[in-house]
């Protein structure tokens, strides 16, 4: 007998509103935790979005639309690159061997799925997650015109398999009504990919030479006054290659992912109107900055729960104290003083605090396991939140001291109980 | 007989029990009392050690407040009280606590056990803010129920007989072996045979102990239990006499 039995007794003789308040604790723990794992796992895809590329150039309006356009595929650009710049750039470049600079060109979609056309070193240099290649699901790159590979989440929202055929829309929206559709041309679809987590999951892969065959077809067409023609890569101008990027790694040292030269060869683009450069790192860290304001928000919103949920704990002790004046009389005859009771009344509701926050712990982590399933099975986003302990004990810790801080009340209540006057005979 | 119950020898030149002097209380705005009566007011009152008497009175004469005083649950507005020779009074907080817990036993009415605790753990709450070791509490409990007579000593409170729960009462207040026992109607709650029953026991364990006893009841069954009676509003006033005798006495003697 220990005043832990004295607390635990108590606990348990107010079954219901012992497992009712953990259970708040508990829910106001896991939120404020599945948040912040969801939230770091959100900030992990938006910065695997640019994989291992150190610069994007384009010619957007702006470093973050470029950005937005070109990796996260919020919008077609509006303006192109010619070829002959993409080819420049590459040369002019330092790649060395281990480096890249892959055009990309977007514009079209299927089922408002983005088409990225580029080449097939999209897939044999550049890496979606620094140090992890791309991972064929099914079938394998593109190798030809007109064929196509799914990003994951893609072939889930299109249900494509592969072998099926399918002609592409202009314009990357939702196939809304009096969209052009390119169907002179069939893709076949050769390969799925495996998710990566990264915005390439939502997207389809092609050549450049077909997309710039099936946009010559449309120019060829207007030409004839709208009668059929029939085009083919031998009939491309130099006005119909064109990009809208171009993916651009610089050659580094074995151990070492970022060049000493990146800064030079920055300022050195950044100094040529004709195109935008774009640090997507750099990119992804401003746009968190701005989200973050959304992430403030859902915090602030599982804070409010964590102190509701203290506010319960002291409702539920505050009415319990009622029933207790008599038992914590007692206790006072048989020698206990008034801090020791104080100080049991605070531990119970620390108790409490402790007990939610261990099970809050526990529905976090399995919380945020449903989650990496259901987005995965769902929307075919991989996810990989992970709880790091520091950040675990400080929320646990939080709920805590305020379940404490919550039993104050209750715990002065017990303080003052007159003994004298509840020792009486009940009437 | 278990070794916790052995009588105490009271060696020579211990203090009594209990020792009252000029102890006045009132109820602080109490509305049917006039502004200068006191709810308690006794010149005087001793009990010696391992002594037993039962305090008589009308309702409203303070008996239960008296009880009250004496284990410093409510501090008098004048006197002392002395427990085995320690003003309780003058104790403030936790020690007064501590004190009240290992040098006074109290046996209430209704018991006032712990409900939700077994009768082991009722017994073993008394002894957890004592200062007996730890590592006796258990044995100690079990012997304290055992001499009582509980052998269901892990059943609750409410899976136990009145009689039985009085004595589990009987048992915690004793199982620190204090100097004085309290006890505030102990039997006003029990049938006629159960309370003759737990009677014996509080008066022949009290004599094991050599704790004196201060009984307070209104039952007249209760009168021939006690070679000493007091009757509260008349210890008023014959203790008062006695006090006023004993000062003209004094004055007397040093004129």
């Amino acid at each position: 007998m220990n005043d832990w039995t004295i607390i635990l007794r108590s606990l348990r003789a107010r079954l219901f509103s012992t497992v009712t308040t953990a259970a708040l604790v508990a829910i106001a723990v896991a939120l404020m935790l599945v948040l912040l794992m969801m939230r770091d796992a959100a900030q992990q895809a938006f910065r695997r979005g640019g994989g291992d590329m150190h610069l994007l150039v384009s010619n957007d309006q702006s470093s973050m639309v470029s950005f937005l356009n070109g990796v996260l595929y919020a919008n077609p650009p509006r303006a192109p690159i010619a070829w002959a710049r993409a080819q420049q750039l590459r040369q002019s470049l330092p790649l060395g061997d281990n480096g890249y600079a892959i055009p990309t060109q977007l514009g079209d979609s299927f089922m408002g799925q983005p088409v990225m056309a580029t080449e097939p070193e999209f897939f044999s240099k550049l890496k979606p997650n620094p140090g992890e290649p791309w991972v064929f699901a099914q079938g394998k790159a593109f190798e030809a015109d007109f064929q196509v590979v799914l990003g994951a989440q893609a072939a889930r929202a299109t249900g494509l398999k592969l072998g099926h055929k399918i002609s592409l829309t202009h314009g990357t929206g939702e196939s809304r009504e009096g969209e052009h559709v390119h169907d002179e041309h069939k893709y076949e679809v050769v390969g799925i990919l495996a998710p990566t987590g990264g915005p390439h999951d939502r997207a389809m892969f092609t050549s450049l030479q077909s997309t710039w065959v099936i946009h010559a077809q449309d120019r060829r067409e207007r030409d004839a006054a709208g009668a059929h023609v029939e085009t083919t890569a031998a009939d491309l101008t130099d006005a119909d290659r064109k990009v809208t990027g171009v993916y651009v790694r610089l050659a580094t040292r074995a151990d070492s992912d970022v060049p000493a030269n990146l800064p030079q060869v920055f300022d050195m683009l950044r100094k040529d109107p004709s195109i935008v450069v774009a640090s997507p790192s750099d990119e992804a860290r401003k746009l968190l900055v701005i989200v973050g304001n959304i992430d403030i928000v859902f915090r602030a919103m599982a804070g409010v729960v964590l102190v509701s949920s203290a506010i319960s704990i002291m409702i539920a002790l505050y009415n319990s104290m009622e029933q207790r004046r008599r038992q914590i009389a007692v206790l006072r005859v048989l020698g206990c003083s008034r801090p020791r009771i104080f100080g049991l009344v605070l531990t119970e509701s620390a108790v409490l605090g402790v007990l939610g926050a261990a099970a809050g712990l526990v529905v976090s982590l399995l919380g945020a396991r449903s989650v990496v399933l259901l987005m995965k099975a769902k929307f075919g986003l991989v996810v990989h939140p992970s709880l790091s302990p520091d950040v675990a004990i400080v929320v646990a810790g939080a709920a805590v001291a305020l379940a404490a801080l919550a039993g104050l009340v209750p715990a002065v209540m017990a303080y003052a109980t007159p003994v004298a006057k509840n020792l009486r005979p009940l009437a | 007989m278990s070794s916790t119950f052995q009588h105490h020898d009271d060696p020579g030149g211990k203090p009594p029990a209990l020792s009252i002097r000029g102890l006045r209380f009132r109820y602080v705005g109490a509305v049917d009392t006039p502004a200068d009566a006191w709810t308690i007011d006794l010149p005087s009152l001793d009990v010696a050690r391992a002594e037993q008497v039962l305090l008589t009175g009308g309702s409203g004469t303070g008996k239960s407040t008296l009880l009250h005083l004496i284990a410093g649950l409510v501090d008098p507005a004048e006197g002392t009280v002395l427990v085995d020779g320690t003003n309780i009074h003058a104790l403030a907080g936790a020690p007064r606590d501590r004190f009240r817990g290992s040098a006074i036993g109290m046996i209430f009415q209704t018991f006032n056990l712990l409900a939700g605790f077994s009768a082991l753990e009722n017994v073993l709450a008394a002894l957890m803010f004592s200062s007996v070791p730890p590592a006796k509490h258990h044995d100690l409990a079990e012997a304290a129920l055992s001499r009582l007579g509980i052998t269901r000593i892990h059943a609750t409170p409410e899976e136990l007989s009145v009689g039985q729960q009085q004595r589990v009462a009987v048992a915690r207040a004793v199982v620190c072996r204090p100097a004085l026992v309290l006890a505030d109607e102990p039997t006003a709650s029990l049938d006629p045979e159960n309370a003759e029953h737990a009677m014996d026991l509080v008066q022949s364990v009290c004599r094991e102990l050599g704790a004196a006893l201060v009984c307070v009841s209104h039952d007249p069954a209760m009168t021939s239990r006690f070679e000493r009676r007091e009757k509260l509003g008349a210890l008023v006033q014959s203790t008062g006499e006695a006090l006023a005798a004993s000062v003209a006495s004094i004055a007397g003697g040093s004129r």
